[in-house]
């Protein structure tokens, strides 16, 4: 029940904040609808192309709107004091960010729902054959990357440094996914990224194979728990 | 019976000892006020008692339980006002309050709660606008709304104007009347003199005074200050007196009966004793002769007063 009010609560704070809505909404769906679009009219294998660069793009999703955004979320509150006076109520700390990460999750899941809808019409990229497990890996991704983006705060310093901060994690989850293009990658490199989450939820809708990917979802999972536990920080840092 | 109970509580901020060692007690329905200058440790010993920080050393006990260790025992039951803390700009008042709500167990009306704090006619408002002390009021508005059997008050008035802050010396003295044990610091003393029953004085993270307010300030007795009759040396006088500026000062355990003294010495000799000033101490005094800086600043004229204290920083 107070779980549910704190995933109110960052469910409305989400899409009242409208700078950050161009930021984690705008962008990355413009991104995961125009490129497929662009491919289906563009190249001469349209819906084949079109269908992986869109699958590609669900990492661009999940880097985003699932990483990035609440990393920016968690950092300012933390620096505002905000996150200091929700502590201050009944909730607890598990409360308090399992209210956070469904909430960015949720977003997260809408979004690439809606994303995969738009594309079916608009670029004719087929709807994945197994629905059920789509879905399913989708959910799990969602929530992975924000459990993993709640202990990424712990990293950064200062708010205002959340987004710089989250540059790299997104450009590796673009690259390693096949978003950013082809772009050739050292033979030993392959194996490492692709047990990168988003790599993982990418494979999974591509090859309909669950088994690894939830995996190796479940392992960043333990890590993200284990590292929220150790190292995340309520307050900013004074020294 | 006891609510809260600190002993012996150290606590160390990156190797800087910010509380040294300190103890005191708070019975049930009692205001407690916790005072001393900026640094003194105040904050840091109020965010041990809330739970928010492991006490570095002693033990603290807040209902019979230890804050940091059983938080969810102990944090349904207590109210915090934080010195600082940020709220959602873009939520209203109204908004806030409610999504507080939803973090409370039978959680006040809303109304109720923007009642308490003087908030009513500002719920439609955008946190992001409120005046500096509207927020203080929202804060406390916040901290209000689960009932709470402790309430914790880190500088609750201030920035609060003077109706504001009447209205708030209401709210917790009628909270205390009902049962509520209030622990709050604060840098006005008139204020911790007119709502504490109990306080203790800090300095450098030690308590330098403390007990019952009623009879620290009356063990403390009082002063008669009057302007000393022209030709009169001070060795003529019944009491000793101090003398800055033309203006007498006699301290004594009754000042009433200095005073009458002081007045029958006078009008045997047919003398007035002009502006004559007779009261209790106050904690003020008692405040200014413990702090260090203020005391040797004490009796220095003014200008040079601002000077001294500008010079210690
Ligand atoms: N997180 C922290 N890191 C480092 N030093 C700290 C920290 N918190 C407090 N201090 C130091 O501990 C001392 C006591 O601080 P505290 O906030 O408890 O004082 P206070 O009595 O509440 O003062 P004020 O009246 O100004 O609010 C200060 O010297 C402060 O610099
Ligand atoms: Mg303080």
């Amino acid at each position: 029940m107070s779980l549910a009010a704190t995933y109110r609560l960052g469910t409305r704070l989400f899409w009242r904040d409208k700078a950050m809505l161009f930021g984690s909404v705008v962008t990355p769906v413009g991104l995961a609808v125009g490129m497929p679009v662009l491919m289906r009219h563009v190249t001469q294998d349209g819906v084949a192309n079109a269908t992986a660069i869109f699958h590609s793009t669900i990492a661009i999703l999940l880097a985003i709107t699932a990483f990035m955004n609440i990393v920016v979320a968690l950092t300012s509150r933390r620096d505002q004091l905000v996150l200091k006076r929700l502590r201050s109520t009944r909730l607890t700390d598990g409360q308090i960010l399992a209210g956070q990460i469904a909430g960015t999750a949720t977003q997260t899941v809408g979004l690439i729902l809606l994303c995969a809808v738009t594309v079916r019409f608009a670029a004719d990229v087929p709807f994945p054959p197994d629905p059920l497990g789509f879905a399913a890996v989708v959910v799990a991704g969602s929530a992975v990357l924000s459990l993993l983006g709640a202990a990424y705060t712990a990293a950064v310093p200062r708010a205002e440094l959340a987004a710089a901060y989250t540059m790299p994690v997104f450009l590796l989850a673009g690259v390693s996914a096949g978003a950013m293009g082809p772009i050739p990658l050292p033979s030993w490199l392959r194996p490492v990224l692709d047990l990168l989450p988003t790599t993982a939820v990418v494979d999974a809708v591509r090859t309909g194979d669950l088994l690894v990917p939830f995996l190796v979802l479940a392992g960043w999972a333990v890590a993200g728990l284990a590292a929220v536990r150790l190292w995340f920080r309520w307050e900013p840092r004074r020294s | 019976m006891t609510a809260i109970e600190v002993n012996g509580l150290r606590k160390s901020h990156q190797g800087f000892e910010a509380v040294r060692g300190v103890s005191f007690e708070v019975a049930e329905g009692e205001i407690f006020a916790l005072l001393g200058r900026n640094g003194a440790g105040k904050t840091t010993t109020i965010e041990v008692l809330a739970g928010f920080q492991r006490a570095g050393g002693g033990s603290v006990r807040v209902l019979g339980h230890d804050p940091y260790a059983e938080r969810a025992a102990v944090r349904p039951r207590t109210g915090i006002m934080l010195q600082e803390a940020g709220f959602f700009p873009e939520l209203t008042v109204a908004q806030t309050v409610d999504a507080w709500r939803g973090f409370t167990d039978a959680p006040r009306p809303r109304d109720e709660a923007l009642e308490l704090a003087g908030l009513t006619g500002r719920s439609g408002t955008r946190v992001r606008q409120l005046s500096g002390g509207e927020k203080r009021r929202l804060d406390l508005a916040l901290a209000l709304l689960g009932r709470p059997d402790v309430l914790f008050l880190d500088e609750p008035t201030t920035g609060m104007d003077p109706q504001a802050r009447a209205a708030t010396w209401t709210v917790i003295r009628d909270l205390a009347a009902t049962g509520t044990t209030i622990l709050l610091t604060t840098h006005y003393l008139e204020e911790a003199q007119r709502l504490a029953s109990s306080m203790a004085i800090m300095d450098e993270g030690r308590i330098v005074a403390s007990g019952g307010m009623a009879e620290t300030l009356a063990a403390r007795g009082g002063r008669v200050a009057f302007r000393l009759p022209a030709h009169v040396r001070t060795d003529e006088l019944p009491l000793p007196v101090t003398v800055a500026d033309g203006l007498a000062v006699c301290r004594a355990p009754d000042p009433d009966l200095a005073a009458q003294t002081l007045l029958t010495w006078a009008a045997e000799r047919g003398l007035r004793l002009e502006g004559l000033e007779v009261r209790a101490a106050t904690l003020e005094d008692l405040f200014l002769e413990l702090a260090p800086d203020a005391r040797s600043a004490e009796g220095a004229r003014p200008a040079e007063n601002a000077r001294s204290t500008e010079d210690a920083r």
